[in-house]
């Protein structure tokens, strides 16, 4: 126990603090520039000066540690005065545009001022000038306010782990400069905007549009781009949103954000923004009021339900919309059309990963808290690049590391390359599983918890030196591979939609899973959307309930029906690959797709659309989809209504509306429309009303009042214990082997980049300014062979197909791997692929994508015949 | 390139942590590419596994790197107090009035490059100065041109 | 007093191995793996009294207890020969001249505190000093001195030279500690100290080129012997670097404590040219001025305080009637600014606004109040630094313009220069 006196007060401290800590503790804030939350000390600005008893030099409160019997004073009139000198050394060279600069009103510097002076300078001579940068497209630098705290650079490196900023030069010639000097080339997170205390760096999106006493609204919200869940506030003024900033100490992001989150916003708030209903007419969409629009809805579904039967009828849930309208979504189907046919794109990867690993563990086995990643002592990644899917969970991967972690990937390193000891870049991923785990399962022994698991564990014959050799990994290397996850306490496994593009995907997965059980990791599933998690919650799924109870249980099924006083289809549906499948066969009549543009990235998805009587877009945007179909209503997006998301962790959080929509209505609101004019007296009419209902229907949500979710949001029912110990059936293909060995030749596959995630970031400006168009990503091996740099223009040709498209040559791609994402309207993967359902896992495999590359002539070089 | 990885990887050893070869390292580089150029720090960034801003950041801190390109012999005149007292600064002028070299600049002809120095440590035989890497004290104002005529 | 540090210093072939060897060279190392324990080494490094030469006067003995007692494993030990301090030239024939006395310095420290690895930081300026250690150390290794099995005892030490490029902030030991971990040279915050958590985060000693070298003789003589060599309070011999308006400048290694007066006149041989003395900076330009009253100052750590200044590097700058006051302080504040790390408000903005003043007075600008100004801005750097550099300059504009008031004041009423042509 340490007891000192701070300003009279007596503070007690159970663990050695920083003075500036025990004074903040009771409430005496003593002012800083250079400190940050969450960032180590620096003691370079000197403004937190405070007087300690029986020194004789004022000391940095941020810098000194607190001792038993301290006597400090924070403020006096030597302080004061040390304080005032320090502004005015920073005033030397700090401009005095106030009026004109984008920070004033909330910048500390002014703040300071405002507090301690001085009312004049006395430094006459001219001021230190350097232009302010306009190289970037979204962050603009201006060094002549730069104080120096070095905060930026210290978010880059310890926090964000981008290492893009730097302090260059010297004394007071020092600036923060990227590596080019002009364009940043990062990560584009924008961590650096939040923690500058003045001007210097700032966004570029609202530069000079924006002033903190013009917002006249905030919203606290959650980040509609991916499954981590950031939250933020949404600062609007006149119905437009000025920025998003994110708060510390809140949420599982703390204070950070990724680009999409920081930048991506403005596609909220595009022209092509659908501000009406469209009813298919002589072969054309016609714009029509939605009440209209709703009405010939009810009225065709009734009809191709009447005519051809409830299981004619099919819906496409969205991760992308809350799980109010999720929920609404499968009301619809099961107690208005009458059908389980509901499924979502979830079912690519996100659905059959995380029930596969709920057969084997239990239910809620993926429901672990992310900030257990970093203070977790090894991090396993598999199946993807983190940092891309999803960037802040992971910079828990990152800090994993920084606090002495070990992160091992499978695979490319992509954006966590500086964090690992060692990239293993195996030629082939299941090869070098099967090895560690059967490594694994030999030093380790089974640990005895899970009989089934263990039983089928036990069928795994393999030859390591074989198996080593097919995945072209050194034994030594594999050596220490296996000696660094064997010295693991408690770790992590992230597993990421790249498991399931196998031969055998069920078998990959098992892979996993048997590392997950030897290591005994905690284990989180990578998500694209920030709702995956919660459509499946939502029983958006056509096997299971609200609260994912199986629909073949006779008990909930009369519980249900019990509440709803209607009865529930008792037949499991149809998921997405069936649908599409019977589509095809022309037995598919109806399908109401919400906030999901299917045509576009669900390869072979046309024809099957095609072929659909009625098609039903629900979206917030002309999307391909929307374009081919027979009713588009508008829906609204994204902070426009209110509502909770369940990210990755299953934290449910809630999200408020900060502007109103025009021409267009919330999707759960609009579903309960369709549902009034489809016999229901009583739809919800507010979010809270579909939960007061939701939680008799759902016993995952049993006691949930969505207005008592406080900002940390909830982890339900599950607080962050996994509901292990309910192990179902699972089956794998093979499992004996042999293992390794694919197709020979170029594979294209699926990549999920940074700065897009599909129609979304597509329509933001400020993402788009990142990157304007599709490239193709190539090893540097393969690139090499076949003769290309940077930049080159190739042909790709696949069985399904031919585009032409730019090459990026990247260390992030595995050789005898090309990437390239769903992104881009024009150039895009799944026209190239084709897709199967695996059957074990229900997962999409994508097929027909072994691909031919060819270089094509540059622009305007002539192009040479032999 | 090799022979520049080679040597880096070399001095590597020395020390428990790679990065710490950034000094050395970034001497190398100006050798090899005669002056800090963004090639040259993204070539040590590469050698050492390290961020390229970093590297830069580390480089622009100290003084002697070439952060331009140079001329080339390179004159490091000391004008610190010692030097100033004992007629540095008449040195100075006679540069610029012989060669046109103001510090921190080049002749025309690229044949030299004038620095001026915090002390070099000369101080009993001051004035003094460094070209490439050789030491000339007790300058005067006959000696330095003798001395820097003998640099082509 | 005979030669210690600088014995032999005069045979063109000092700093040959064979040549150190000739005058006894490496025999206290021998002495050391034979007869003594590392504690034994420690407690006669503690007996002697011995104090930092790098400026700070720290008794060396208790710095390598404190690292020795840090239980953890690998400790570094640095030789600091950045010698950055403008006046200071002292550790340079060590460095040129008697490599291996520096040499065997640091293999008998290394072997007191445990520590297998060890660097020379030194300064970018010197390339011909590289040249001489990187050859020394070379024939060290060869002879067995250094290495895996040091003189077949079993020790290890492993050295080489970390060149610097140009900063004078990484002679202060944390930043030179940075420097090597290959980090922009800025201070780190204490404590934790080097001693614990140095290089790397392990227990790392840094000692001064005249530090180091001062131990073989201690070890030679003993502690109890060595005592008796200077003052009481800072024993041993002291390299002192004379320069400017002297008639004989140089390095002199005399008794510490040896007085201003005697080191200038007697072995310097006083002003040149039949000059007046008009000041004295006598620990490099970071201390404050002396005037010619205080000459009588003995020049170890302890007098010197009691005089207003301090012993700093032992560089004893003679400044005649001959140099404007204005001037010095104005270039001295130039080097301040050019080498502030930038990482504390005070001394990044502050010497460059000090230097602005410099430079207007200096100009014939100058503007009444500026000399209050002057003083007002120092104030509000001295004591608010992140390190003592920042402390250095405002201490020597304030010990200038309390020393030399008028020629400030003639330099704003008269527009110019009291001495000299200007
Ligand atoms: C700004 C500054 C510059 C310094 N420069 C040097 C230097 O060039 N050489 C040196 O030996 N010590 C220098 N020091 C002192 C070192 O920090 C440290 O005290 C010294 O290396 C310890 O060695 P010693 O105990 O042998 O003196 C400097 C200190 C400061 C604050
Ligand atoms: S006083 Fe401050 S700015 Fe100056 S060198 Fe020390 S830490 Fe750097
Ligand atoms: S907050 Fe303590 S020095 Fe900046």
């Amino acid at each position: 126990m340490i007891r000192l006196t701070i300003d009279g007060i007596e503070v007690e401290l159970e663990e050695p603090v920083t003075v500036l800590e025990a004074a903040r503790k009771v409430g005496i804030k003593i002012p800083t520039l250079c400190w940050f939350e969450g960032l180590p000390p620096f003691g370079g600005c000197r403004l937190c000066l405070v007087k300690v008893e029986k020194l004789p030099k004022l000391q940095t409160a941020c810098t000194l540690m607190s001792a038993d019997g301290m006597v400090v004073e924070t403020e006096n009139p030597e302080i004061r005065a040390a304080r005032r000198a320090m502004l005015e050394f920073l005033l030397i060279n700090h401009p005095l545009d106030c009026p004109y600069c984008d920070k004033a009103g909330e910048c500390e510097l002014q703040d300071l001022v405002a507090k301690y002076g001085p009312e004049a300078g006395r430094f006459a001579e001219g001021k230190r000038r350097h232009p302010e940068s306009f190289d970037d497209p979204i962050i603009v630098r201006n060094m002549e306010r730069c104080v120096l705290c070095t905060r930026c650079v210290r978010v880059c490196e310890d926090l964000q782990g981008a290492y893009a900023i730097t302090v260059t030069g010297r004394g007071a010639h020092s600036f923060v400069e990227p590596f080019s000097g002009g364009r940043y080339d990062c990560e584009y997170c924008g961590n650096c905007l939040t923690v500058c205390p003045v001007g210097a760096i700032m966004s570029r999106l609202h530069l000079h549009s924006y002033r903190p006493w013009f917002v006249q609204k905030e919203a606290e919200t959650v980040c509609s781009y991916c499954g981590v869940g950031c939250r933020m506030v949404v600062q609007v003024r006149e119905n437009s949103i000025i920025r998003t900033i994110p708060r510390f100490g809140l949420g599982v992001n703390d204070g950070l954000l990724c680009v999409r989150g920081r930048f991506g916003y403005d596609y909220i708030e595009q022209k092509e923004r659908l501000r009406t209903a469209f009813i298919r007419k002589d072969g054309e969409l016609r714009p029509v009021s939605i009440e209209e629009a709703i009405e010939y809805t009810a009225k065709k579904l009734l009809q191709i339900k009447d005519t051809n039967g409830p299981e004619t009828i099919g819906a496409i849930a969205s991760g992308r919309c809350s799980n109010e309208d999720n929920y609404m979504l499968q009301r619809l189907m099961r107690f208005f059309i009458g059908s389980n046919n509901i499924d979502s794109s979830a079912r690519l990867y996100y659905i059959p990963i995380v029930q596969y690993l709920e057969r084997i563990f239990g239910q809620g086995v993926t429901a672990n808290l992310m900030p257990g990643i970093g203070r977790s002592d090894g991090v396993v990644v598999v199946g993807g690049d983190p940092t891309r899917i999803n960037p802040v969970l992971g910079l828990q991967i990152r800090a994993c590391h920084r606090n002495g972690g070990k992160v091992v990937v499978f695979g490319p390193s992509g954006g966590l390359k500086r964090f690992v000891p060692y990239e293993l870049r195996p030629r082939d991923d299941e090869a070098l599983l099967v090895a560690v785990l059967k490594a694994l399962i030999e030093k380790k022994g089974m640990p005895g918890e899970n009989k089934n698991l263990e039983e089928r564990l036990k069928e795994i014959e393999v030859e390591t030196h074989d198996v080593l050799r097919e995945a072209s990994i050194e034994e030594p290397l594999f050596d220490t591979l296996v000696g660094d996850l064997l010295g693991l306490q408690n770790p992590v496994v992230v597993v990421g939609p790249e498991v399931l593009q196998a031969e055998r995907p069920s078998r990959v997965l098992f892979l996993v899973a048997g590392i997950v059980y030897l290591l005994g990791a905690r284990v989180f599933v990578m998500s694209d959307r920030p709702n995956y998690q919660g459509l499946m919650d939502m029983g958006c799924l056509p096997d299971m309930l609200p609260g994912e109870r199986p629909i073949e249980l006779e008990t909930f099924r009369h519980k249900v029906e019990s509440v709803m006083g209607r009865p529930v289809p008792d037949k499991a549906g149809m998921n997405l690959f069936q649908m599409l499948e019977m589509a095809k066969e022309g037995n598919l009549k109806a399908l109401y797709v919400m906030g999901d543009n299917l045509y576009y990235h669900m390869p072979d998805a046309e024809e099957a659309l095609q072929s659909i009587d009625f098609l039903v877009v629900q979206d917030i945007f002309m999307t391909e989809t929307a374009e081919r179909a027979d009713v588009v209503l508008p829906a609204a997006g994204w902070t426009e209504k209110e509502g909770t998301f369940t990210n990755l962790e299953r934290r449910l959080q809630r999200f408020e509306k900060s502007r109103t929509p025009l021409g267009c209505m919330e999707d759960w609101r609009l579903l309960a429309e369709l549902m009034a004019h489809m016999g229901d007296e009583r739809p919800p009419r507010t979010v809270a009303e579909i939960w007061d209902e939701l939680v008799q229907v759902s016993p995952l949500h049993i006691g949930i009042n969505p207005r008592e979710i406080g900002p940390e949001g909830m982890i339900y029912p599950y607080h962050g214990e996994p509901l292990r110990g309910v192990e179902g059936e699972f089956d794998v293909e093979a499992l004996k082997g042999p293992y390794g060995g694919g197709p020979e030749g170029l594979r294209l596959i699926l990549d999920r980049p940074l700065y897009h995630s599909g129609s979304q970031s597509r329509r933001s400006r400020a993402l788009r300014s990142l990157q304007d168009s599709p490239v193709l990503c190539l090893s540097p091996e393969d690139a090499r062979d076949l003769g290309l740099e940077d930049a080159d223009m190739v042909r790709v040709t696949s069985s399904k197909g031919m585009l032409k498209v730019k090459v990026a040559i990247s260390e992030d791609v595995a050789s005898g791997t090309a990437r390239l994402s769903n992104t881009f309207s024009e150039v895009h993967f799944s026209r190239l692929v084709g897709i199967r359902q695996d059957p074990v896992t229900t997962g999409g495999v994508f097929t027909d994508n072994l691909v031919k590359i060819e270089k094509l002539p540059s622009e305007g070089s002539e192009e040479v015949m032999e | 390139m090799e022979a520049f990885l080679r040597e880096v990887q070399e001095v590597v050893k020395r020390y428990p942590q790679k990065r710490a070869a950034i000094l050395p390292a970034l001497y190398l580089a100006e050798q090899r590419f005669g002056w800090l150029s963004q090639e040259a720090y993204e070539a040590v960034a590469e050698a050492l596994n390290m961020p390229k801003a970093t590297v830069k950041g580390v480089a622009t801190f100290y003084s002697m790197y070439r952060k331009a390109p140079m001329g080339r012999n390179l004159i490091q005149l000391c004008t610190n107090v010692a030097c100033m007292v004992m007629g540095a600064e008449t040195l100075l002028q006679l540069l610029e009035r012989r060669y046109g070299l103001r510090p921190g600049g080049t002749t025309e002809d690229g044949r030299f490059s004038l620095v001026v120095m915090e002390c070099i440590g000369a101080c009993d035989r001051a004035p003094a100065m460094l070209v490439n890497k050789d030491f000339h004290p007790n300058l005067n104002e006959n000696n330095i041109i003798e001395i820097l005529e003998g640099y082509s | 007093m005979e030669r210690i540090l600088l014995k032999n210093i005069d045979n063109p072939e000092s700093h040959r191995l064979k040549e150190y060897e000739r005058v006894g060279g490496y025999s206290s190392l021998r002495k050391v793996l034979e007869q003594m324990s590392p504690q034994d080494v420690i407690e006669e490094v503690k007996t002697s009294g011995l104090r930092g030469r790098g400026g700070a006067g720290f008794p060396t003995g208790m710095k390598w207890e404190f690292a020795s007692r840090d239980p953890k494993f690998p400790k570094y030990l640095i030789c600091n020969a950045d010698e950055g301090e403008p006046g200071t030239f002292k550790d340079r024939p060590i460095l040129e001249r008697n490599p291996h006395l520096l040499i065997e310095g640091m293999v008998i420290s290394a072997y007191a505190l445990k520590a297998e690895i060890g660097y020379i930081y030194l300064r970018g300026e010197y390339p011909y000093a590289k040249t001489v250690l990187e050859e020394a150390i070379r024939e060290a290794y060869e002879a067995g001195y250094l290495g895996d099995n040091i003189l077949g005892r079993g020790v290890r030490f492993h050295l080489s030279v970390h060149q610097g490029a140009g900063a004078y902030i990484c002679g202060e030991e944390t930043a030179l500690i940075e420097s090597i971990e290959g980090k922009r040279g800025q201070p780190r915050i204490k404590p934790p100290f080097p001693v614990n958590v140095g290089a790397w985060g392990m227990p790392t000693v840094v000692n001064n080129v005249e530090t180091l070298a001062n131990v073989p003789y201690i070890v030679e003589i003993g502690g109890e012997e060595y005592k008796k060599i200077g003052s009481p309070e800072c024993p041993g011999p002291k390299l002192y670097s004379v320069s400017c308006c002297v008639k004989r400048p140089g390095v002199y290694e005399l008794p510490m404590g040896t007085t201003l007066r005697e080191i200038i006149y007697e072995h310097a041989g006083g002003i040149r040219d039949g000059r007046q003395l008009k000041a004295v900076i006598p620990g490099g330009i970071s201390t404050p001025v002396l005037t010619p009253d205080r000459i009588d100052c003995p020049m170890d750590f302890v007098s010197l305080p009691k005089y207003g200044s301090m012993l700093g590097s032992g560089a004893v700058m003679v400044l005649d009637d001959s140099v404007c006051m204005v001037k010095v302080t104005w270039r001295a504040m130039r080097f301040f600014e050019h080498e502030s790390c930038g990482k504390c408000t005070p001394c990044r903005e502050g010497t460059g606004w000090l230097r602005n003043i410099l430079e207007r007075l200096e100009g014939g600008m100058g503007r009444p109040g500026d000399i209050e100004l002057l003083q007002d801005v120092a104030k509000s750097i001295q004591g608010k630094t992140f390190c003592p550099l920042g402390d250095g300059a405002a201490s020597v504009v304030l010990s200038f313009v309390r020393n030399f008031p008028e020629e400030f004041e003639f330099h704003i009423k008269e527009k110019r220069c009291m001495v000299g042509e200007g």
